[in-house]
């Protein structure tokens, strides 16, 4: 009916709304991408190196965000901070996608015993909350960011192999793969034209989500200083170490608290309103 | 004969206009019915004339129902009138019924919260309303127990539990077999018999017909026809409703079935199938001959579709075999879905789809061009996806499809079962058509028996009338799962 | 029901397994010097000679081989001898014990506090979606799941605690230690909670047996109470089990940062002090709390849900 037609226009207004959340997303997220990596470039201060007679010293023109209880610059620092918090949960993000997309494709298509043993794998990365994993994992190799690494790609992995073998399993019974089959199209088209294009906007939301997920665990590690060690600057860390300062310079301490909102904020932006 | 409900310039309004005014009345013991197509507006007609249009959509006109005068305008009026004096009976009503809740406690409340009566009293009456429509013991069952006849006879009991005399029954055959059209009709009717009122809105022509009383026909949010239910269909004055009525397969010319003629391109011996441990057919021979069209008729769930999809290959038989004739590769054998945007993947243009299948067996792409306009399908469609197309329009261009493969066989499942009265008849007369020019067997199944009278040279007709099975693989059907 | 439960116990299975796996290869991990530097940690840099250290490389089974020791360690795991606290000498069990207390308080008050604030809240904003207080929760829950736990924690502590001086920073003991803690925790299940409320609840007020229930005769108020809490509430005690991930995670960074004396604290410093028994028993313990909580929800969604109960 024409009740049909109304529902349908206003979900393409949902999806219209969707798309602005995700566009400034992606707007905050090019910025914070471009302080983390121009920075260094522009104004090449060492994110290490104290000075004590700056120590806590507010914003200048000489030190735009003004130096931390060491006299270190917060400028070099919150960007160091931050190249490491995104290059490790990119890194996280495509080492989870990768094989939980091509695993998630093999149990549904395979089905049976892989199925079945692809699932339990999956049980077994899911059977400890995600930062009790990697905060074991921290313990057994204490002090390197692989263990960080390798724990968060664990956790990450089995929301990209879930929703995959899920899509995949209803796709590949549907009269389209049916018809596409019977028309002489093989596993490869099938892939590229079916699976593809329904799983790709899903990477995409997961992937952001992922993201979100592995910042705030960095971040929550460093915080209870189990992650990685001074002097290296990391956002939680820095909050841990700029705590007792807050009363002279409640700047300093906002900076890593404001930062780690924003990035996370435009993920959460970027995955769009499905993705808790 | 004072009226029930009379319906005063009732339109109904989006950005603009999309109901024009429309009047009626509803008479006791004499039901009204409004037949029209996808889009005709009639739900909206309806719903305004209930007080229940979707957020977005506003009404004017007036409505007068048991002597009380509303004016749609004002809105939210209605309220005092739901369940107590008129009351719907949904669409699909699988999906109206509340799944946590067991079926009797959802006819009791209409006796317990509208009527006010004690809750030992409501049961009981639910109960017994249960027991009249032959559903003594899906008291204590939830919905997704029920089969899609049942859920359809709860809903009816719980509607009318508040003691409203009024029924609006919104699409009563969506989603159901056809071969329960009797039933709904049978359920429909004891309102009528009681001296209530009762509004139907379909699409059916057939139950139109049945119903009698009176009867309007919408297109394109205008009535453009009422008056008595025979003189509108016996004696139709616009061209449209003449153009309906001729469109139902009751009508269409006898087609002139032709002896099978040449070797068989497909043949299949002793073919037996089972599912769920049930028996569907066991020794079942065909020989398919080429350009000749085999009717498939049988109830819903009766192995109808699976006959066809073993004949390609898709199902493996459990006892049996079949051949195809030698030198014939299997992508000579092809099928049209019963639901076309789900023939499709979803998210490449039609252009992509078929392009990628010319490419595939290296097919001549000016071949694309005189198709198109054999089956009557503007170019431009090639660029949208298949869910911005009709469903008309995508059964064609999966004909289309097919058809660039040259085949020899097509199983077309049900090909019409989702498409207006109209626009099957245009599809079946071009698949008709083309298969005959292009020699290619067709199988055609379908649950409607004129169609099939009308249209194969030859009929098979599978599984006896089985009662519709209480709960079990088929209690839901397949549109609700759609 | 007996078949979900049974998931629960190969979870549960699954839970003491990685835990020993990972616990084993932390001992294995550890360099060589460890034992000395354990048994510094217990008894002082002055008093460490070989003779301790080798006391502590007995202790944790550094000395065996490894498939040996790897049976022996799940021996003592299946029989739940969680060993000694190579920092305080304690049996870790009964420190444990202790602190299970302490957590489950925590954890208590914290789902409390978020049921009262998340679901009620998200169901008010589902019946009228679109409106102010729809718009409002967004806003809100948006900003509330963009700050980590302790970032949450800190602002309350800035805010309730230095800035108005209301509630104590930290600590432990009087009642109102409880609630900053507590709150934290609330906050951010209840940011999560609110939305799925508010997305459930959505969803059904547009739903064809809601509808139904308005035109069989049903007020609004009795069409919420019979066709709408049922439904939605299957939805909210569904997804608590996905949020009980959060809690178990909360739980360690808010009493990291309250200073609350539970089994968070006590893994984030066991990891500190290479504690590798302790690690293993609030891990294990923690472990099957979150499939216990599991199991729960599972128990709660039979009873709720009619549809379980026939299937």
């Amino acid at each position: 009916m024409t009740t049909i037609a109304v529902n349908s226009s206003s979900s393409v207004l949902e999806q219209k709304r969707i798309s602005v959340g995700r566009f400034i997303g992606f707007t905050i997220l090019a910025f914070i991408v471009l302080f983390a990596f121009l920075t260094p470039l522009v104004w090449p201060v060492d994110p290490t190196k104290q000075s004590l007679r700056n120590v806590l010293a507010g914003p200048s023109w000489s030190e735009p965000l003004g130096y931390d209880h060491l006299g270190r610059s917060m400028l070099a620092r919150l960007a160091a901070a931050l190249r490491l918090s995104l290059g490790l949960a990119f890194l996280s993000v495509l080492t989870a996608a990768v094989p939980g997309v091509l695993l998630g494709i093999l149990a549904a298509w395979k089905g049976g015993i892989v199925d079945r043993a692809l699932s339990i794998l999956g049980d077994v990365s899911l059977a400890l909350p995600g930062l009790l994993l990697v905060l074991m994992l921290t313990a057994i190799a204490p002090d390197s960011p692989w263990a960080l690494y390798v724990g968060i790609s664990l956790v990450l992995w089995i929301e990209y192999f879930r929703l995959t073998r899920a899509t995949t399993r209803t796709l590949i019974t549907s009269p389209a793969v049916q018809a596409s089959r019977l028309l002489g199209f093989g596993p490869a088209y099938i892939v590229r034209r079916h699976l593809w294009p329904e799983i790709s906007p899903m990477i995409l939301t997961v992937g952001a989500f992922g993201a979100a997920t592995a910042i705030m665990a960095i971040a929550a590690l460093g915080f209870v200083s189990v992650g990685v060690r001074p002097p290296t600057p990391e956002l939680g860390l820095m909050m841990t170490e700029l705590l007792p300062y807050y009363e002279e310079a409640p700047h300093a301490l906002l900076q890593p608290i404001v930062v780690v909102f924003l990035l996370v904020l435009s993920l959460n932006l970027i995955a769009g309103r499905k993705a808790r | 004969m004072t009226a029930l409900l009379v319906a005063d310039g009732v339109c109904v309004f989006a950005r603009e206009r999309i109901v024009e005014p429309a009047s009626l009345s509803l008479h006791p013991g004499r039901p009204f019915t409004i037949l029209g197509e996808t889009g005709s507006g009639k739900s909206l007609l309806a719903q305004a004339i209930m007080g229940t249009l979707p957020t977005g959509l506003r009404a004017e006109g007036s409505v007068t129902i048991a002597g009380q005068r509303l004016s749609l305008a004002s809105g939210q009026a209605h309220r005092s009138l739901w369940g107590r004096v008129i009351s719907v009976l949904p669409q699909e009503p699988w999906l109206a019924l509340d799944p946590t809740m067991r079926a009797r406690e959802q006819v009791a409340e209409g006796y317990g919260f509208v009527q006010g009566l004690s809750e030992a009293d409501a049961t009981r009456r639910a109960q017994d309303d249960l027991a009249n429509l032959g559903l003594a013991r899906a008291g204590g069952m939830l919905p997704s127990q029920l089969s899609g006849g049942m859920a359809q006879r709860v809903a009816f009991a719980a509607a009318r539990a508040g003691g409203a005399r009024i029924v609006i029954a919104d699409e009563p055959t969506k989603g159901l077999d056809v071969a329960r059209r009797d039933d709904v009709i049978a359920l429909l009717m004891r309102e009528v018999a009681e001296g209530g009122g009762l509004l139907t809105i379909t699409h059916d022509l057939e139950l139109a017909r049945r119903m009698g009383g009176d009867l309007a026909v919408m297109l394109n949010g205008v009535i453009i026809e009422q008056g008595a239910a025979e003189t509108v269909l016996g004696n139709p004055q616009h061209a449209y409703t003449r153009r309906l009525i001729e469109a139902d397969p009751a009508h269409w010319p006898d087609g002139q079935p032709r002896p099978a003629t040449g070797k068989p391109v497909l043949t299949a011996e002793g073919l037996g199938k089972a599912r769920g441990g049930q028996r569907l057919f066991s020794g079942q021979n065909l020989a398919v001959h080429p350009g000749e069209i085999i009717g498939v008729t049988g109830p819903s769930g009766c192995g109808k579709s699976t006959f066809g999809d073993i004949l390609l290959g898709l199902l493996p038989p459990d006892e049996g075999k079949v051949q195809r004739a030698e030198g014939q590769p299997a992508i000579k054998l092809q099928k049209l879905y019963q639901d076309p945007p789900s023939a499709f993947p979803q998210r490449i243009t039609l252009r992509r789809a078929i392009l990628d299948l010319v490419k595939r067996h290296q097919l001549d792409a000016a071949r694309i061009e005189p198709l198109l306009e054999r089956l009557r399908l503007a170019p431009e469609l090639l660029d949208r996806l298949p869910t911005e197309v009709s469903g008309g329009e995508l059964q064609r261009f999966a004909l289309l499809r097919v058809l660039l493969l040259d085949p020899v066989f097509l199983f077309a499942d049900e090909p019409t079962s989702r498409l207006d009265l109209i626009t099957q008849q245009e599809t079946i007369e071009l698949l008709v058509e083309l298969a005959r020019e292009r020699n290619c067997a067709v199988l055609i199944v379908s649950h409607d028996t004129e169609l099939i009278r009308k249209v194969s040279d030859r009929q098979i007709r599978f599984g006896a009338d089985r009662p519709e099975s209480p709960s079990g693989d088929q209690r839901m059907p397949e549109d609700a799962l759609a | 029901m007996t078949r979900t439960l049974g998931y629960r116990l190969f979870q549960a299975l699954l839970v003491a397994l990685t835990v020993g796996v990972l616990t084993f290869i932390m001992v294995r991990a550890l360099p060589g010097d460890m034992a000395y530097r354990i048994a510094a940690g217990r008894y002082g840099y002055d008093m460490v000679n070989t003779d301790a250290a080798n006391a502590v490389r007995t202790e944790l089974g550094l000395d065996r081989g490894g498939a040996a020791a790897l049976g022996q360690w799940f021996w003592d795991l299946v029989r739940f001898d969680l060993g000694v606290s190579v920092v305080s000498g304690e049996p870790v069990i009964d420190e444990v014990r202790h602190q299970l207390g302490h957590t489950v308080e925590l954890a208590l008050a914290a789902v409390l506090m978020s049921l009262l604030i998340g679901p009620p809240l998200g169901i008010l904003a589902g019946l009228r979606p679109g409106g102010a207080i729809d718009r409002g929760l967004l806003l809100v829950s948006s900003t509330l799941r963009a700050l980590p736990h302790f970032v949450v924690g800190l602002l309350l502590i800035i805010v309730l605690a230095t800035g108005m001086g209301i509630l104590p920073a930290a600590g432990h003991g009087e009642p109102q230690n409880l609630i900053l803690p507590a709150l934290t925790l609330a906050l951010g299940l209840a940011a999560v909670s609110s939305r799925v409320a508010r997305d459930a609840m959505a969803g059904v007020v547009s739903s064809p047996y809601y509808a139904f229930g308005r035109t069989k005769g049903l007020s609004e108020a009795q069409v919420f109470l019979r066709h709408g809490l049922r439904n939605v509430s299957v939805p909210i005690v569904t997804y608590l089990g996905v949020q009980f991930i959060y809690l178990i995670e909360g739980v360690v960074v808010v009493e990291t940062l309250f200073a609350w004396p539970g089994i968070g604290h006590a893994l984030v410093h066991a990891i500190f002090a290479r504690d590798v028994p302790v690690i293993q028993g609030t891990a294990l313990v923690m472990g099957l709390m979150f499939v216990l909580l599991n199991a729960l929800v599972d128990l709660a969604c039979y009873l709720i849900d009619p549809r379980r109960q026939t299937a």
